[in-house]
């Protein structure tokens, strides 16, 4: 659905000293420089699949997506979505897309939500039959009864990101491009928005690549993370080939109904802390149910949790240490 | 292109709607349209109480120019201000994107999108100068009167035309609103007949900024007096200004890199 070749872009972007005589000497002669947003980037998204894109500010997530939106040219590359290449901005290939952005807004300040979107529907050549079913649909799915005929500006800030969900999706794209769409919102609106796309995906077949700070909107949302770092792939894979990669074990988290000494429990598995009647063991992926049964049945437990490290310190992790270096992948590990 | 009038209607239906939102705002602008309106009316009494000719043209003649002015202002007010004026806006704060991502013609949608609904005043004020004195002039006859209205419609095109090519510079130049004011402070010259400028007056306004093609010129096809050179003059610098700020316009769009997050 989507193929990308060594994508670039580059900017020009003019620089300034602080302070008003570096504005008044920029005024005359304008320094400049060029900053690589995006240096070289590929891959390949099948039809269907959700991608979650991490990275710090200023990694180039942005500046792909608008590429792939075709609002940008590569300075080199190609790039091919839906069998279109982007930046020709055909009209067939604008109405397969969307792209929304949580920090800009579509939607008509001053009139209701509905107004944008019979805006929206005459623009994009929706059918009476077409409208009414998908507005149906999304009325249940985000719970938009009774704020459709509010004016936008007197919505909450996650009442319209919902609607500006509605009006991006409209025309029921095939591939979404979603940057930062929960950003600023309560955890349930998160939710929500979450399992509107997760619902979308499912019910259109859409492609989906989704840039979030928030850790939990990916690995709810993606098997697949593509994390960039100065325009650069650093990791793409499975989500969960990365935790197992860069960190082989899990959390086991012991309540206990009476205190355990340390030297026991380091017969199970590594200690990493014991705090009274609380300890967390690190137990190897691959016998974590063997060695929480013996736990469970040897040991005074009230309570027990097994969890996966935090994503977010695997990312950070990751940025430290494998800069340009992607993950070894699993074939190479054979030879 | 049945589909673009449709649009149009849509844009124009919710454009509207949105400045009924402020009922105020939509009540002082009104007032201020005929208050505007009636100063225009009372300088025009002076000027003409004296009755003397300007360049050439007496009292109704002269109503006429200013009635043709006051016209393309109305449809500058109407049509151009609300939607060419806010492309420097929508490029510094990116929701050129949105435009961008349509499968529209975007220049088609930055022209058309809002309408100034409270500036129709001007339009029909404009309107009513030109019927009250080519009435009272008695000199105009039927072809006249076609051939003036393809000409205001040609003025408004190239008026339209300069003021798109203005507004397009917002691509490079973010933050340039107000480089319309560039033209205005020339246009302003259009509500007196050219000729009733020096000859390098004339000069410039013809064929340098061409104010008089947009004013002068229809205003002497409905008084019946217009040369047939100059309404080819018209329609050919209406044409190539069209063709060029379509060219200028779709340069300009390579070259936009939208504002980044």
């Amino acid at each position: 659905m989507i193929e990308v070749t060594g994508l670039e872009k580059h900017y020009t972007v003019a620089e300034k000293e602080p302070g008003l005589s570096g504005s008044i000497r920029s005024f005359f002669s304008r320094k400049s420089k060029t900053v690589k947003a995006v240096d070289g980037v590929s891959f390949s998204i099948a039809s269907g699949e959700m991608v979650g894109f991490l990275g710090a500010n200023g990694a180039g997530k942005t500046t792909t997506l608008k590429m792939l939106s075709g609002l940008l040219h590569p300075t080199a590359g190609t790039a091919t979505v839906a069998g279109f290449t982007p930046f020709e901005r055909r009209a067939s290939f604008l109405k397969t897309i969307t792209l929304v952005m949580g920090q800009k807004q579509q939607l008509l300040w001053d009139l209701p939500a509905l107004d944008s979107f019979q805006v929206n529907r005459a623009i994009y050549e929706i059918s009476d039959a077409d409208y009414a079913a998908t507005m149906l649909e999304f009325t249940e799915l985000l719970d938009l009864e009774g704020i459709l005929k509010k004016q936008v500006r007197k919505l909450s800030l996650g009442e319209r990101m919902k609607c500006e969900l509605a009006a991006a999706l409209l025309h029921r794209p095939k591939v979404l491009f979603l940057d930062e769409p929960t950003i600023g919102l309560d955890v349930n609106m998160q939710v929500r928005i979450r399992e509107f796309v997760a619902a979308y995906n499912a019910r259109f077949n859409a492609t989906v690549i989704l840039t979030s700070h928030y850790m939990a909107d990916v690995t709810a949302l993606c098997k697949r993370i593509i994390v960039v770092d100065k325009g650069r792939i650093i990791f793409d894979g499975d989500l969960s080939a990365l935790i197992e990669q860069s960190s082989p074990a899990k959390i086991v988290k012991l309540q206990l109904e009476s205190s355990v000494s340390r030297e026991h429990l380091e017969t199970y598995a590594p200690v990493q802390r014991l705090d009274g009647l609380f300890a967390e063991l690190l137990v190897p992926r691959a016998e974590t149910s063997r060695v929480s049964g013996r736990l469970l049945s040897e040991l005074p437990v009230a309570d027990v949790t097994i969890e996966d490290p935090d994503i977010e310190e695997i990312i950070g992790q990751l940025f430290q240490s494998q800069r340009v270096q992607p993950l070894p992948t699993l074939e190479s590990v054979t030879q | 292109m049945r589909r673009y009038w449709r649009l149009i209607g849509i844009f124009a239906a919710s454009s509207i709607s949105a400045q009924l939102e402020y009922r105020a705002n939509f009540v002082v602008n009104v007032v201020g349209s005929l208050l505007t309106a009636l100063g225009s009316l009372f300088g025009l009494s002076i000027l003409l109480g004296t009755g003397s000719s300007l360049g050439g043209w007496n009292q109704l003649e002269a109503i006429v120019v200013v009635g043709v002015f006051t016209l393309v202002e109305g449809f500058m007010g109407v049509f151009l201000y609300p939607n060419l004026n806010k492309i420097a806006e929508s490029v510094r704060t990116g929701s050129m994107d949105f435009t961008l991502l349509k499968p529209l013609d975007a220049q088609f949608l930055v022209s058309f999108r809002n309408i100034g609904i409270l500036r129709v005043t001007d339009l029909l004020i404009g309107l009513g100068m030109i019927v009250y004195a080519t009435a009272h002039l008695g000199s105009s006859s039927a072809s006249g009167v076609l051939t003036a209205a393809l000409l205001i419609v040609a003025g408004f095109a190239s008026v339209y035309a300069i003021w798109l090519m203005l507004c397009t510079t917002a691509f490079w130049w973010i933050g340039v609103e107000n480089i319309t004011e560039l033209f205005w402070g020339f246009f302003r010259a259009g509500q007196f007949p050219v000729t009733a400028f020096p000859g390098w007056g004339r000069i410039l306004f013809t064929f340098v900024i061409p104010v008089a093609f947009i004013t002068t010129v229809p205003a002497e096809a409905l008084v019946g007096r217009v040369e047939i050179g100059a309404v080819f003059g018209a329609l050919g610098v209406s044409l190539l200004l069209i063709v060029i700020s379509r060219v200028f316009w779709r340069f300009a769009l390579r070259g936009y890199t939208s504002a980044s997050s």
